[in-house]
């Protein structure tokens, strides 16, 4: 007889989210539900009339983590609905931007993850705010990759949260000389911190999986040897920057995408049976309160090829690098793989940018209601905007971030695993619920169907 | 180093209604002459984890937060608060964050100040752009005290009418010939 537990809200990650699972009587997950519960917020109903440069930074101020991701997707999908094409110099601009954001990231993501995490060899957990060796070395070689990342992206960004220097059209302005040498100098640094870094990480999420058992609520958990697996497919634009529809070879396809919504894809009213006090932080739901994953979720499911997908780092290694470690480790150990890049890609483009080129195109189209999309592969995965402006005002506008496409996906990851370890699962993927949250839910017929959830 | 001896940090969400007042400052603070060692951060949704994670108390000593605060008085009011003012877990930020724990690691070692305004009408979660006209208003107020806050006199601190980059056609405000929009 399955149990249901309901691990509401969840922690360490961006946003609200909550896990209803079915459990068997060893604890196990028969299904998982893991779905948002941050209000709709309507962006993409707000972005409608809005002229296109506005709304790029409508949607940078969806939320405060990833503003640099939806700043360049936004900005994108504008400029391929309206067909134009931005001078290579800026393009350069913002590669090192998307280094930068997803430098930022992934060191960020290493303190959110490693509190589930032991330091290898021992049973000792890792607190990232411990004073004591050599968990110590390692916090502050995230702080300054973290300090690093920011001052590249507020160097070229023009801010150091939300980037005002990109424009529909490139960037407002070029960089100077000095900041190019900076740029470089930063990136030579953080490329060696880089390294050391994602051998030390990819150590403790290897360490991880290879043991027996971890703690959480005073109890030894047992870990499964395929703690997360799932079996659903991958979706990447490019292992670091993106696509779009300008691109001669786009590699993103808006009709193989489809999507559903909540109610036809989570589960119904269920009654919480499956309590535990002492779960961190502050217990599981009571039992005897209902759940009802199907009515509170806040997001469309969508679907690619008319399944779910991953979308991330482990998807990029996937699809461009031959990576094929699974589970929510091997999903964490992709991430760490990237960390040099981003310090490469940035010394590359630093080093390709002319700092007396052309930022902005010499005319920048009106747009005639085109559909235009961006893919862009933000730090958690492919961050797709579309758009369709005409006259320079936007009269569509819909955002398919990277979370909602792990939604369902790390939903069916969830079968299998100790119902405890749920959330070291829901974390590998980095999950950004704040801005998953979005309105337009339409059906294998396209059409609007979304209405049952504004009741 | 990313951060320097003072830094002045508007946090909130233009996107909520009067949640933008803390931006809605800094955009005002930007169009002043400020000394050099002073940093004026729009901190938007980020603050406690871009912003106050990554300060470095050897060289910033002086933090100072505009923000919008629910004290029960007049829409616009203005009020100065400590960090031991701040309830704890009053505030979460996106990532589960307490806005007060980074804040409060570093108070011992940096001196803090949050200015705070009564707002009027805060949106969320629904979106509203543009603040309320008590809390529109309260913005010179706010300025000026920030200015005494960190000891610059406001009388020397105007600066020639500068426009942001973000907005429609600064480029060619500012006559960049390729600014064309």
């Amino acid at each position: 007889m399955s149990k249901v537990v309901e691990i509401s809200p969840t922690t360490r990650h961006e946003g609200h989210s909550k896990l209803v699972l079915k459990v068997n009587d060893e604890g196990i997950v028969e299904r998982g539900d893991w779905l948002s519960i941050t209000p709709v917020r309507g962006v993409e109903k707000l972005a409608v009339g809005k002229s296109m440069h506005q709304v790029p930074k409508i949607a940078s101020r969806v939320c405060g983590i990833c503003p640099i991701a939806h700043t360049l997707a936004a900005t994108e999908a504008m400029e391929a609905s309206v067909g134009c094409y931005v001078p290579e110099d800026a393009m350069l601009l913002r590669y090192i931007l998307q280094c930068a954001n997803r430098l930022h990231s992934h060191a960020l993501h290493n303190i959110l993850s490693l509190p589930d995490m032991y330091l290898p060899g021992t049973d000792t957990k890792i607190n990232p705010f411990t004073p004591e060796e050599p968990v110590r070395s390692v916090a502050l070689r995230i702080q300054r990759l973290r300090e690093i990342a920011q001052t590249v992206g507020e160097i070229v960004g023009g801010e150091a949260i939300h980037p005002s220097n990109p424009r529909v059209g490139g960037m407002y302005k070029n960089i100077t000389p000095r900041a190019q040498q900076k740029i470089y100098d930063l990136a030579k640094e953080g490329r060696i911190l880089a390294h050391e870094q994602s051998e030390f990480m990819i150590a403790v999420f290897k360490n991880f999986q290879n043991r027996d058992w971890a703690e959480v609520a005073g109890r030894q958990v047992p870990i499964p040897d395929d703690l997360g697996y799932h079996n659903q497919g991958y979706m990447a634009a490019a292992p670091i920057y993106g696509s779009s529809s300008l691109d001669d070879n786009p590699t993103w396809f808006p009709e193989r995408w489809t999507e559903v919504r909540p109610w036809d894809w989570y589960m119904g009213e269920e009654e919480i049976t499956l309590e535990d006090k002492d779960y961190p932080v502050g217990g599981t739901t009571p039992a005897g309160e209902k759940a009802w994953p199907q009515m509170q979720a806040c997001t469309g499911v969508p679907l690619y090829d008319g399944q779910p997908v991953e979308v991330g780092p482990r998807a990029r290694m996937v699809q461009f690098k031959n990576y094929d470690l699974k589970g929510a480790m091997g999903l964490q150990i992709a991430r760490q793989m990237e960390y040099e890049a981003c310090a490469y890609g940035m010394i590359e483009a630093v080093d390709a940018l002319n700092t007396s080129g052309k930022v902005v195109a010499d005319e920048i189209p009106q747009g005639d209601g085109t559909l235009g999309w961006a893919a862009n592969e933000a730090p958690r995965g492919c961050d797709v905007h579309l758009a369709k402006v005409k006259d320079g005002k936007v009269g569509w506008f819909s955002m398919l971030v990277p979370t909602t496409w792990n939604f369902p996906t790390c939903s069916r990851a969830l079968t299998g695993a100790p119902w405890e370890l749920a959330e070291v699962i829901v974390r590998a993927y980095d999950p950004c619920v704040s801005c998953a949250t979005h309105m337009l839910v339409v059906d294998e017929n396209k059409k609007i169907v979304a209405q049952k959830l504004l009741e | 180093m990313l951060y320097p001896e003072i830094v002045i940090v508007g946090c909130g969400n233009p996107l909520f209604a009067d949640d933008g007042l803390g931006p809605a400052v800094i955009e005002e603070l930007d169009r002043l002459q400020l000394p050099d060692n002073v940093k004026v951060i729009d901190g938007g949704l980020g603050a406690p984890h871009f912003i106050f994670t990554l300060i470095d108390p050897a060289v910033t000593k002086k933090i100072v937060v505009i923000d919008i605060a629910e004290f029960g008085a007049e829409p616009g009011s203005l009020a100065k608060f400590s960090v031991e003012d701040l309830p704890p877990g009053s505030y979460r930020d996106a990532h589960s964050w307490d806005l007060t724990e980074p804040l409060g690691r570093l108070k011992d070692q940096v001196e803090i100040t949050i200015f705070g305004v009564q707002p009027k009408r805060v949106s969320s979660p629904d979106m509203e752009i543009g603040l309320s006209e008590e809390v529109q208003k309260a913005i010179p107020k706010v300025v000026r005290y920030v200015l005494a806050e960190i000891g610059v006199d406001y009388g020397a601190t105007i600066k020639a009418e500068r426009d942001h980059l973000w907005k429609e056609g600064a480029a060619q405000v500012r006559g960049d010939p390729e600014g064309s929009t």
